[in-house]
């Protein structure tokens, strides 16, 4: 998601920026399908595509119990996305449009790829994987600002003292630059995140948020629980409490939006829906960081919202791409990335409550995530991942994102692992958590 | 069932049966599903009663003895009606206005429910004793979907549970469950689930005869929360559960009752 803030406007400013950045964004695209009129014939072939398939093929999920796809093929197919979304400044592009192609580096999911990236060359051996995260984790030390902060938004060859900075983006490199240390050892790269992290803390509201400065649209967010991740990682990795228990301030504040249905209220993104990648935004920054830093009640918390969202998985045979309140109406399209996040919640879920459901679900969510993945039609499209199922839905419309990639393919080592696991213990031992 | 019922003395007012190789069901299942797994859900069901028609072994081998008469066998639920003399009506759903005509019309004072689908609260008030259902697992542990393959995995006895229906998934009253015997001699998944499926026709007509009697009678769950509710089981854990009755080849047990 592109998260860029600047404090010094005020909320009509912003309401007319936004405003026009859509129309410009518009044009933007459609003038590039003009320049590029050879990107008309895989535009038309997925909407053409995509049509058909919901037309004549509503599969639901008593269709994604058998495997059709393997997943290791489908997990090859998207590091090679990943690889080739690698722009000649090391950083990662955001997305592939089918009007544009591919976008500049973005600096956010280019920090949040690396550990992807180490796990997939741990899986699988894949020395190339290594070679694009160290790429990837040089590029972003150059982004650094002074301040210890990372910019926000699409990488446009600015100076970082002419760039805004972001707590979003910084959290979400955070977590990349933790783990290239933890794998590099490198102290250029451990100076980079403590930079990163003191600028959080520093950042922080005394009510455990973050808002105004640095905040998308200056408000706080419940979303930023993936910021407090990235600070429980920094504090386990430099053995320094002070990260660990900002991070516990945040959980705490966003814990405190946990309504007893599972709802989570503070999504808070003026302009736009609550699109399931945010929701489960929340869920995995919240879980994640409840792990670390061992607090069961967070735990709970989120294997509320996630049964919640399980049983509407199991019994509407789809996630819906956003939701209202209490989860109450769903949108009539599916967001992938929010699918293939949810898969990653169920799985982490499993492994702390051996309840075999969640593993259950997140095999048959895969299973669907797997068979919308192009195995054709050239670089920036085979083994992408599109914002939205059909592609024209309102989630990053027209586009493969890299973030998406970096979730499914989370999900599916995730999958490996545990089942891996699974079939190398006794079995005996597992017992649903009810 | 209806053979069961009949033997015990209990012939049924009518039968309803689901249609499922009709043209609506073919192209909502061709919509959901795609054009391979109608292929493979016609052929499921259309190969058994091919090979019925050929005198070859079909469907469920436990209920075999019982569907024997003293001219052969019953092949169809039809043979069953014009048998036993009652009337069999088809239907494209349960729900539907033409289903609740036809059981308005035979006022049964207890309709046995083989489906797996919801009935709605209409269908579920016709009859005074009620909608027997017959799970294929022991209530409350394990509701929903897959339950003999769940019932593995989490280590519960496998089993079933004979209730009345009402308007959750599988909540209503329990009328009795009962483990079943000799879960050690299943060859395989589908083994168990026909060695259930027969068991629960046996059980139900004992369960009947109680009602009938004054002997049972139902007990409301003791926990219907919606935590015990299980979904379609993915391939992978369902070979895992293979596994687990494979591993669990032993001697006999005899099978403890659950009121």
């Amino acid at each position: 998601m592109i998260d860029s803030a600047d404090p010094r406007r005020s909320k009509g400013d912003h309401q007319a920026t936004e405003i026009i950045g859509q129309i410009a964004k518009a044009l933007t695209e459609a003038t590039g399908l003009l320049l590029a009129p050879q990107r008309a014939g895989p535009l038309l072939r997925k909407l053409v595509s995509d049509k058909l398939r919901i037309t004549f093929e509503q599969r639901h999920l008593y269709s994604y119990t058998q495997t059709t796809r393997l997943s290791e093929e489908t997990l090859n197919a998207l590091l090679r996305w990943l690889f080739h979304a690698q722009r000649p400044d090391g950083g990662i592009a955001a997305y592939y449009s089918l009007l544009t192609g591919y976008s500049e580096s973005y600096p956010e999911v280019t920090g949040y790829i690396i550990p992807t990236l180490y796990d997939f060359a741990r899986s699988t051996d894949n020395s190339g994987a290594v070679v694009v995260a160290q790429r990837s984790a040089r590029w972003l030390l150059s982004l650094q600002m002074s301040t210890g902060a990372f910019p926000g938004g699409l990488h446009t060859g600015l100076h970082p003292s002419q760039m805004q900075p972001s707590v979003f983006n910084t959290g979400q490199i955070l977590q990349g630059l933790v783990r290239a240390h933890a794998e590099t050892k490198r102290s250029q790269i451990l100076q980079a995140a403590i930079g990163a992290g003191d600028w959080l803390v520093r950042m922080q509201q005394p009510d455990g948020s973050w808002s105004g400065p640095g905040a998308y649209q200056n408000a706080p967010h419940t979303y930023y629980s993936m910021v407090a991740w990235a600070l429980a990682l920094l504090s386990e990795e430099v053995s320094d409490d002070r990260y660990g228990i900002a991070a516990e301030r945040n959980l705490d504040w966003v814990l405190s939006h946990f309504r007893p249905g599972g709802w989570i209220d503070g999504i808070n993104l003026r302009g736009h829906p609550n699109y399931l990648h945010f929701i489960a935004y929340v869920l995995q920054g919240v879980l994640e960081c409840g792990i670390l830093r061992r607090r069961n009640h967070a735990i709970q918390s989120v294997a509320k919202s996630a049964w919640t969202l399980l049983r509407k998985f199991e019994t509407n045979k789809y996630l819906a791409g956003a939701y209202d309140t209490e989860f109450k109406r769903g949108a009539h399209f599916t967001c992938l990335t929010g699918n293939a996040q949810m898969s990653c919640v169920w799985l982490r879920l499993f492994e702390m409550t051996s309840d075999l459901r969640y593993l259950n679900a997140a095999l048959k969510i895969n299973e669907m995530l797997k068979e919308l993945i192009p195995t054709g039609g050239g670089q920036g499209i085979a083994g992408g991942v599109t914002g939205s199922y059909p592609i024209w839905g309102p989630y990053q419309p027209l586009r493969y994102i890299s973030w998406g990639c970096k979730f499914l393919a989370d999900a599916l080592l995730l999958e490996g692992r545990l089942t891996q696991s699974l079939e190398a213990s006794t079995f005996g031992a597992l017992q649903c958590a009810s | 069932m209806a053979v069961r019922m009949a033997e015990l003395g209990h012939v049924p007012t009518g039968a309803l049966a689901l249609s499922t190789l009709n043209r609506g069901t073919l192209l909502r299942k061709l919509k959901q599903w795609g054009m391979h797994e109608v292929v493979r859900y016609a052929k499921a069901k259309l190969l058994p009663q091919i090979g019925h028609q050929r005198g070859r072994a079909a469907g469920n081998p436990y209920l075999d003895p019982l569907l024997k008469h003293e001219h052969g066998s019953f092949r169809s639920l039809r043979e069953v009606a014009a048998g036993y003399g009652f009337p069999l009506a088809f239907c494209h759903d349960q729900n539907s206005s033409e289903s609740i005509a036809h059981l308005q019309e035979w006022a049964p004072d207890l309709i046995i429910f083989t489906g797996g689908n919801i009935l709605r609260q209409q269908v579920l008030d016709l009859p005074g004793l009620g909608v027997l259902n017959v799970h294929l697992a022991l209530l409350p542990q394990i509701r929903g979907m897959s339950t003999p393959e769940w019932s593995l995995l989490n280590h519960v006895p496998v089993g079933i549970t004979i209730h009345c229906m009402d308007a959750g998934i599988d909540t209503g009253p329990v009328l009795q469950g009962y483990e079943l015997p000799e879960v050690a001699r299943c060859e395989s998944l589908s083994d168990l689930r026909n060695r259930l499926i027969a068991f629960g026709v046996e059980k139900t007509g004992d369960v009947v005869e109680g009602l009938v009697r004054g002997t049972i009678s139902a007990n409301p769950q003791s926990d219907t929360a919606p935590d015990n509710q299980f979904f379609v089981m993915h391939e992978w854990l369902q070979a895992r559960a293979a596994e687990r009755l494979m591993a669990n080849h032993r001697a006999p047990t005899t099978g403890a009752v659950h009121e």
